[in-house]
Order: C-alpha cells, then structure tokens, then sequence
C-alpha cells in the first residue's frame, strides 16, 4: 500500500474512533438521550440501524452485482435503499409507539389474538433462515479470497463457512454479544470507511465515473461462463431487446421489462418486514424520534450505496487493465473479468492496499456479515425463546430455561443455515444467477415483503383488521411467494419466469386483499379504542419529553445554583 | 415539581390525527411509487432516457439510479417526516408551552 | 400571501430555462421539441399546483374536496375591499395624507385647475410641488409663502396677485400669481392646495376651492377607516368577554360529579378547561392559526362530550395542508357550539358533529365545513336567521360571526346555511387563503 492510500485510511479509522468514543452509551432513559443531545442519538441509532440492515449483499453484493450486470445491478442498490421509505411513512413511528418488541408480539397484542403471533413467528423464522444463507455464503467467498486455504483438507469455501458459522453462534449462543446500539453503530461507521477509503483511492488513481461509464458502454457487456468445464467469456444477451447485446450503462443485462420493476418492489416491501431491522426501532425513546431516525437512515444509506454502485463500476473498468501488474488476478479472472463477481470489491483492496487493503475489505465484508448474523440469530433466539417456549411449550419456564431454549434455537438455526450455503457452490451457481449472495437476500426480502409487510401496515392504519384476518393474509402471503417462486425455478429466468422469482409484486396486493376480505367477516379486539390510542396518540411521548425537559432545567438550575454557590464561597 | 402534568388523547383527536396523516403517507407513497416506477419505466417509453448522456458516458437512466434516487429518497423522507411531525404536534396536545416558563413555577 | 405571483412568475421562468438547459445544452444528442415542451408543461403545472403549499413549508400538494350545498345565503365575491363610494377617479389620498400620495394627486390635478403649477402641504412642509418652479420649490421645505401660513391660521382660501407677496427667494422664478386654499376635516386644518400661475391673472379662486373641498373629503374619508378598524377591535374583545357563563357552569358540574367516580378523569377535563380559558383569553389580532383553533374546538368538544356522554360523537376530517392557514380567531368553535347545543343536545340517542377543513390552492380558499345530524332547525327560523333578523340565539351567533368576517374580508367570504329538519344541519364557510 503506498503511503498516500495509509495515510487516508489512517485518519479514517481516527475519524471513526473519534465518532465512536463520542457516541458512547451512557444510558438508555429519554432522559440521557436528551442530556446527550437529541442529533446524536437520533444520528447513532440510525448508524445502528445501517449497521443491522447492511449485510454482505449490501457490501459485496451489490459491487458484485453492478459489476455483472451493469445498470440491472444498480436496482438492488436502489431497492434496498428505498425499502426504509415505506417504514418511514407506515411503520417506523406506530410501531415504536405502541410499545411492543418484536413483530410476532406487536402483530399479536395489536389484533390480541395468540394464533396470529404463532403464525407470524413461524414466517419470522423462515425470513431469518433465508437471510442467514446468504450471508453463510458470503463468508464463505471472502475466506476463499481472503486466506485461500482450507483446513483439514476442506475448501477454502466450506472452511469459511464452518468457521465464521461457528464463531458466531458460539459468541451469540454463551457469550455476551448483545448487540448493541453502540457496537451496532461503530461496525457500520468502520464499513462505511471502508468504502469511502477504497473510493478515494480508486478515485485518486485517476478513475472518472463519467468517462468510464462512456468506455464501458462502448462495447457489449461480457461475462465468462463455464462451456464444458472450460471458463471462456461470453457476451450478455439484452433481455430488453432481443438480438442485441446488453450495454453496461443501459438495462437488460438480466431483467426484461416485467423484471425491472419486480426487483425494486420486491425489495422496497422487504424492509419492513425484515425482523432484526425493526427490532432496532425500540432503541428510540419516542415514537417521533423513530421517525426522524429513519430520515438519518435513508441519508446514510444513500451514501453507502451510492458509493457501492461508482466502486462496482470502477472494478468493471479497472480490473481489466490491472491483471498484467498483479499477476494474483490471472487466476480469479478469465479474460480480465472476475469469475465470482463477489470478488470485486476485495480485489479492487488488494490493487490499491496490497495485503493490507485486502485485509480492510475483506474485514469489512466480515464485519457486516457477522454483524447482520449475530442480530439474525438473537431476533431468531428471542422469538423461540420468548414467544414459542415461554408462551406455548412450557408457560412455567424460569428465565434460564428460557434463556436455554433460545440458545438451543441459535444453534439449531446456525448450523441449517450452514448446510444450506454448503450445499450451495457459489461457483456453479454463478452462471445461473450472477451475484448469488444479492438474489439470495431478495428472496428473503420477497417473503417479508409477500407475507408480513402487506398485514403489518394494514394493521397499523386500518381499525377493522382482525385476527383471522391477518393469519389469512400471513399465510397466504407466505405459500404465494414460496409457490411462486419455486415455479419460477423451475421455469426458468425469463419473461414470466422473473417476476415469478421477484414475486411480491403479485403476492403482496394478494395477501392484502385476502386480508381485507377475512377482516370483515370476524370481529375487532375488544379494546380496540385503547390499542389504538396507544399506537396513535403522542400523550406517552409528550409525556416522556415533557419530564425529560424538566429534569434538565432542574439539573441546569442545580448546576448554576452549585456554581454561584461555590463562587460565593 | 408539577410531574403529574398528565397527558391524554381523546379517541376523536386521535383518529382525525391517524386519518390526516395517512392521508399524508399515502401521498408521499404514491409520489414514491412513481418514481421508481417511472426510473426504469422511462427506459421501455423514451428513447433518451436510456441513450442520451448527461455526465460522461452516463445516461440520464443512470445518473437518477446510481444516485439521483438516493437523493430524492432522503429528500421525501425528510419532507413526509417533518410534515407528519408538525400534523402530530398541532392536532394532539395542548398549546405550545415554554419550558423556560415552566421550570421557574417549580 | 400578496404579491405571490411576482415569485411564481420568476420560478416559471426559472424552470423553462432549467428545461432548455437540459434537454439541449447538457444531453448529448439534444432532445426533439416535443419532449422539450412536455417536459416544461408538466413542470409548470406541477409548480402551479403545489405553489401554494410549497410556500408553506413542505406539503404535497392535494386537490380540495369541495361539498356543493344549494346556497341560502349571500353570494360570491367581488374583488375589491373597498366598498365606501369613490368619487370619480380613485384618489390617492384616500390613504391619508403622504408625500407620495401627494405627488400622484398634484400631477392628477394639474390639468384641471387652469393654472401651471400645482403644490400640496401639511402644517409644516411642501408635501409636493409639480410645474414650473419646481426646481426650487423643494418638496419637504417649509412653505415660503406667507399666504400659506394666513391659510392654516384662518382656514379661508388665500389669493395672491402679486409676486413680492409669493416671497419666492430664487429671482427667477417664473411664478407670478397663486391661489392657496385649506384642506381640512372636519374643523381641523391638515395642509394646503396652492394653485401658481406664470401670468399676473390668478387662477380661478371657485374651482381651487371646489378642488380643495373634494380633496378634505377624501382625507375625511382615510381617517374613518382607520376608525373603523379600531371598532372592528373593540367588537371582537366585546365578544372575548361573551364567553357562554352556562357553559362553564355545566362543565364545572360535570367535573365535580365525575370527581367521586374517576378523578383521574376529571383531573383531565380540568387540565382541558383551564386550556379551553387560555386560549380564549389570550388572543389578540383577528387571525389565528387553523391549528390553534382546531386546538380550541377539540378541547370544546372534549369538555362537552365529558358531559353528554355517548350522545355526542365526533368526527374530524382536516387537510395536513390546513393546520398553518390563518383563520378568523374564535370563528369555528361558536359554530360547532351551535352544531352541538342546539342540533345534538335535544335529541335522544344523540348524534355526530363532523369538522370538516379543506384548503383549494387552485381558487385560494380556506373551507370549513361543521356538520351535524341532530334536529335541524325548522324553516321558519332558517329565513328569519338568512334575511338577518334577530332570531334565535342561533341566528345572533352567526349574524356576529357573518359580520365579523365581513369586516375583515369584504364580500370575499361565503357563509351558506343549510338545514333539514330532523336531519341535521350544514354550516358552510369559504374564505379567503392566508
């Protein structure tokens, strides 16, 4: 690494620290939060937010899929960025409000039935298991790049995948890894400086956005497929237009036109329904502060994938060129073009870092990994623990037996996820679904979007939701996406084949309406008034704010009261 | 120190508050909607939207993916926010107090 | 929200050439006319639209949903404010007596009076002077005519024939003769109109004085309507005083039997009252924000359904882009007061008062709807209430409101009646946007 790329990693890494000693916890009451001063704890839970929410498909994922399919990459960028605008109109400030810690228990006080909080904490864990997935897999690919070495006579994928698997659940299931606002927090502040380091130096080598866009675009969009066990490259065919070649500045290189749109609402109505990401809203004190939280989120996010989107495209263009100074890239390349577009980011590290930039990037990708992970598995403890065991298997449990069955869930949990991305060989995949570890999180972005999203805000704006209602509409919401999409498998990944894969275009509308049909036939809650009351009303916010001030004027009155007194003395 | 200054809503206040700003989120939703409807929409209807070039080799399909739309995201955001903030704040609650005012009456 | 459109025009403009830069300057092959011209189109009409509202801070701008009701009362507006009698021309001292009106008048009657220059002062300077000699008869000097003074002491018009007697200082003024006459209301002399001719003849001395007369009565005129706005402000601290007694008596009941059963309860409808009497009492200035006295109506109705109980339901229906509209203070609440005491309070199993507010950005109105489904009023007392007899005490609250609006807005507001009996009844209220 020369010495201008260490110098600007350098003060990053002191910026970050910086940030992070001045975010640091010191309690969670409103009061605190006032006293700290209410930017930086709206700014610190948003970063927390980010930090939960960005995974390795928003790390390496979206590089990677910008770096295969051109403009077609980008709408996942996009589509993860825009899934907070839902939450932030729908969801983000009812939900706080009312008070309630986790989906399956808001879902469930909110229509007072028990039945809809079995159901929702059943398409819970199956979201969570399809988030886990990916993320296996894409620690598996970074060990590969990373140490390239296997142990005990496993692949380096296989050994990434055990071992990160296993680290986690380990510190997850005995240790004390809560997961908290602060260590939530500082791990997006260090991902993001990742990415701003690699932007700078990618940009300060001389790398123009415009210009290389309009080189790129000059020439047909090519990616290496494997004809016989033999990588050669192959150029895109444009889906949008037939008998032509897919541009990298333009559409088509993997979406039709029904596609296009599929993928962006798929994953705009994912986010809300993402379990670990709304469990984080509690953090805030009042329910206007979840609000203007998710403003911050929509920032931050926004300027982390912005900058994923220019380095995807800087890989594109700079890859090619590079493979005759570092001779490491010969064999993760054919022609000049990555074979596991995954790779990109972590290469473009090592081009301008060496060992050193490869190590910050791949610990970036690690991070956000193990990050999203860990919060996965303690949504998913918290939910068998809490709702399943305590409530259903064994209502007399003590705190530790429950404790114990939440523990026994992780594992459990960890080691099928584990499984899946081992059965699961990125390298083969790859030619049928470029950038593996982002289509992986759509699908769990399609069944939050299909099953909880379209039920979660018809029961926070609608009164006459009931029970019956949302089960119906959870469920059929859930087969809809899964059937869907299995036909689409099977089908193939063009015309309709595509949007059957991206399904909540079709699937959400229809839990809604099935919801809206069954809630008219059965009966509301009975305190529906005061539930509403509670989701609605700001009097427990004003309520919290209102104390908060005047504790504050009292302690500032204290301390002037203290100073003069010392003064006089 | 008057911490009994208790707070309540009564069902009618809260309802209009809730059918006000829904009305609001729906709205923005739909302005949303457009958007990243029309994003890539434009691209089957208007020839330039795809080959025109704005920045560099960049087509205006482009620049509004890679960061146009980010910041219009932020830019809805903080709108329907500030609005849905300040519809809350005067139809649920009493007048604005000082809360100078109210810490000399203690 | 005067002079919007200056603002507008230049945002207009603003995006028309944002438009061109874009379409043909930045993009590369340039856009077809066509698109150019759609592209402008849909921007001017979307600024148009939401214009208004963007005003205000950020808001979506929303089509109103306007109710149609068959009208009963007065009918639309014209434009002016204005509705005392003009003589001929508008006169510009009809603001009172100022330099600038001054100026504009002296020029208006210059070619009226037979003379060639004109000038006009108050007690103690030139106010304007228009015509030969005006290099050096300086407006805001003192008079140099003693005639001047003569005319403010005795309050008689002033002929002067000679130049000596003009006490011009400059030699070469061409002034020879003039005319000075009072302007005055009432008793007292405010100014002159001095009347100069470059010819030894003075000017016509009947057509000054007729001139000088109309001019007084203008000045009349400005002054009466400065009274009147302060009338306009005693009648409202008048009704601020007019506060029901009733009311509070019932309320101060219901407090105090809900005491023994809920005194969490009547704690808060405590709370509610002392916020119902700050708000009353603290408003001074004619306007108010929609949202505050939204805040008054609520905290109203909250009281009064302590009181009845289930029998008074309510619903509110308000446009986000309503709650920073400035409305008349006290205006609405005496409305839903009526909805409630004399359409729900007599009818058995009760009923619905409904809130309705809207804001057209397209014909700047504010429009406020209160409904109710109780008994109605009958038809007799509907015509009684509408051709402006003093009828029930439904028919004084809304006469004060009507003529309370009047004084503000002119014939710029609508207020429609509309009722059936054992229906309910539609109060109807347009006025202008704030």
């Amino acid at each position: 690494m020369n010495t201008a790329s260490l110098v600007v990693l350098v003060s990053l890494l002191i910026i970050v620290g910086g940030l992070a000693l001045a975010i640091r916890p010191r309690g969670v009451s409103t009061l605190d939060f006032y006293l700290a001063g209410q930017r930086v704890g709206v700014a610190t839970n948003a970063s927390a937010i980010c930090g939960d929410y960005f995974s390795a498909a928003s790390f390496l994922g979206v590089a990677a899929a910008v770096y295969v399919s051109g403009l077609d990459g980008v709408w996942y960028a996009t589509g993860f960025a825009a899934g907070f605008v839902p939450v932030l109109l729908f969801v983000a400030t009812p939900l706080r409000r009312f008070g309630e810690f986790s989906i399956p228990d808001f879902l469930g006080r909110r229509l007072a039935s028990d039945r809809v909080r079995l159901v929702a904490v059943g398409v819970v864990q199956l979201i969570i298991l399809s988030y886990l997935v990916p993320q296996a897999v894409g620690s598996g690919i970074t060990w590969q790049l990373l140490v390239g070495q296997g142990v005990g006579g496993l692949s380096p994928y296989v050994t990434g995948v055990i071992i990160s698997t296993a680290a986690i659940t380990g510190l997850v299931a005995f240790g004390g890894m809560r997961g908290t606002t602060w260590t939530q927090a500082v791990q997006f502040l260090l991902l993001l400086a990742a990415l701003v380091w690699l932007a700078i130096a990618v940009l300060g080598s001389g790398f123009n956005y415009g210009t290389a866009v309009a080189d790129l675009a000059a020439e047909p969009l090519v990616n290496p497929v494997n004809v016989d066990g033999q990588w050669e490259l192959a150029t895109t065919p444009n889906r949008l237009e037939a008998e032509s070649s897919a541009s990298f500045g333009e559409p088509g290189a993997r979406y039709g036109g029904l596609g296009q749109f599929a993928l962006i609402i798929t994953l705009v109505m994912g986010t809300a329904g993402l379990p670990h990401v709304m469990n984080r809203y509690f953090t805030s004190p009042t329910g206007t502060a979840a609000r203007m939280t998710t403003v911050w989120v929509l920032g931050l996010a926004g300027l982390f994938y912005a900058l994923a989107v220019m380095l995807g495209t800087a890989a594109r263009a700079l890859i090619p060129t590079a493979v005759d100074e570092h001779p490491w890239l010969a064999e993760l390349t054919v022609d000049g073009v990555l074979r596991v577009p995954e790779h990109a980011l972590p290469v473009l590290g090592r081009m301008y870092g060496g060992e050193a930039g490869l190590g910050l990037v791949a610990t970036g990708a690690l991070i956000a990994v193990m990050s999203t992970i860990a919060g996965l598995l303690l949504a998913s403890a918290a939910s068998w623990g809490h709702d399943v065991y305590e409530r259903h298997i064994n209502p007399q449990a003590t705190q530790r037996q429950a404790v114990w069955a939440g523990r026994a869930a992780v594992v459990v949990v960890s080691f099928a996820s584990a499984g899946l991305a081992l059965g699961l060989r990125p390298e083969s995949l790859t030619a049928l679904l470029p950038s593996i570890v982002a289509t992986m999180v759509t699908w769990a972005f399609a069944l939050a979007g299909s099953a909880l999203t379209p039920v979660f805000i018809l029961a926070i704006w609608w009164r006459r939701t009931t029970a019956a209602g949302a089960v119906a509409g959870m469920v059929v919401g859930a087969l809809a996406a899964v059937a869907m999409f299995v036909a689409g498998a099977v089908i193939g990944d063009r015309g309709l084949g595509e949007m059957l894969m991206t399904p909540t275009i079709v699937a959400a509308p229809l839990a809604a309406a099935v919801t809206v049909l069954v809630s008219r036939r059965t009966q509301v809650p009975e305190d529906l008034e005061l539930l509403w009351l509670k989701m609605h009303g700001t009097a427990a916010d004003r309520h919290a704010m209102r104390l908060a001030r005047l504790t504050i004027a009292g302690v500032d009155r204290q301390r002037k009261d203290r100073g003069t007194g010392d003064a006089r003395r | 120190m008057n911490g009994d200054a208790d707070e309540h809503d009564t069902p009618a206040e809260v309802d209009a508050t809730v059918r006000t700003l829904r009305r609001v989120a729906v709205g923005y939703f739909v302005v949303f909607l457009v958007a990243i409807g029309g994003v890539p929409g434009l691209t089957l209807v208007l020839d330039w939207w795809s080959q025109g070039r704005l920045i560099g080799g960049m087509s205006p399909s482009f620049v509004m993916a890679a960061f146009g739309l980010y910041v219009f995201f932020f830019v809805i955001g903080l709108a329907a926010a500030t609005l849905s903030t300040a519809v809350e704040s005067r139809m649920l609650g009493g007048p604005d107090e000082d809360p100078t005012e109210e810490a000399e009456h203690q | 929200m005067r002079g919007g459109s200056l603002p507008l025009a230049a945002v207009l403009g603003a995006t028309w050439g944002l438009v061109y830069l874009v379409t043909q300057v930045f993009a590369d092959p340039p856009l077809g006319v066509g698109t150019t011209v759609v592209a402008g189109v849909i921007l001017t009409l979307l600024l148009t639209l939401g214009y208004p509202s963007a005003l205000r801070g950020p808001r979506v701008s929303r089509a109103s949903r306007v109710s149609r009701l068959p009208r009963t009362r007065r009918g639309p507006s014209s434009g002016s404010t204005r509705t005392l009698a003009a003589v001929g021309r508008p006169m510009p001292l009809r603001s009172g007596l100022t330099a600038d009106a001054a100026r504009r008048t002296a020029q208006l009657l210059r070619p009226l009076l037979g003379g060639d220059a004109v000038a006009i002062t108050d007690r103690e300077r030139v106010l304007a002077f228009v015509g030969p000699g005006e290099d050096h008869h300086t407006v805001g000097d003192p008079p140099q005519t003693e005639a001047t003074a003569r005319v403010l002491a005795g309050g008689r018009t002033v002929v002067v024939r000679q130049r000596s007697k003009l006490a011009c200082r400059e030699p070469n003024c061409p002034l020879q003769s003039a005319v000075v006459a009072p302007l005055a209301i009432g008793k007292r002399i405010v100014g002159t109109l001095k009347v100069y001719r470059v010819y030894t003849d003075p000017p016509a001395r009947d057509l000054v004085e007729g001139m000088a007369g109309i001019l007084s009565l203008h000045l009349e005129l400005a002054e009466l309507d400065r009274e009147r706005n302060l009338a306009a402000d005693a009648k409202l601290d008048a009704l601020r005083a007019q506060i029901n007694p009733h009311f509070l008596f019932n309320i101060l009941n219901t407090i105090a039997s809900k005491a023994r059963t809920d005194p969490e309860e009547a704690r808060q409808l405590l709370l509610r009252l002392s916020d119902f009497f700050r708000y009353a009492v603290r408003q001074d200035g004619h306007f108010a924000e929609f949202g505050q006295e939204y805040f008054f109506v609520r905290t109203y109705l909250a009281l009064e359904q302590a009181r009845y109980g289930d029998r008074v339901r309510v619903k509110y229906d308000i446009d986000p882009q309503v709650l920073t509209a400035h409305v008349p203070v006290l205006t609405i609440q005496p409305l839903v007061e009526n909805a409630v005491k004399h359409g729900l309070a007599d009818k058995l199993e009760g009923g619905t008062v409904t809130l309705k507010a809207r804001v057209d950005p397209l014909t700047r109105t504010t429009a406020i709807q209160v409904s109710d489904d109780g008994v109605g009023i009958p038809p007799a007392i509907l015509d009684k209430i509408t051709s402006g007899e003093l009828g029930a005490s439904v028919g004084v609250g809304l006469r004060n409101i009507s003529e309370r609006l009047e004084t503000l807005f002119g014939e710029r507001y609508r207020l429609d009646v509309q009722s059936t009996e054992d229906a309910g009844t539609v109060i109807d209220l347009r006025i202008p946007l704030r």
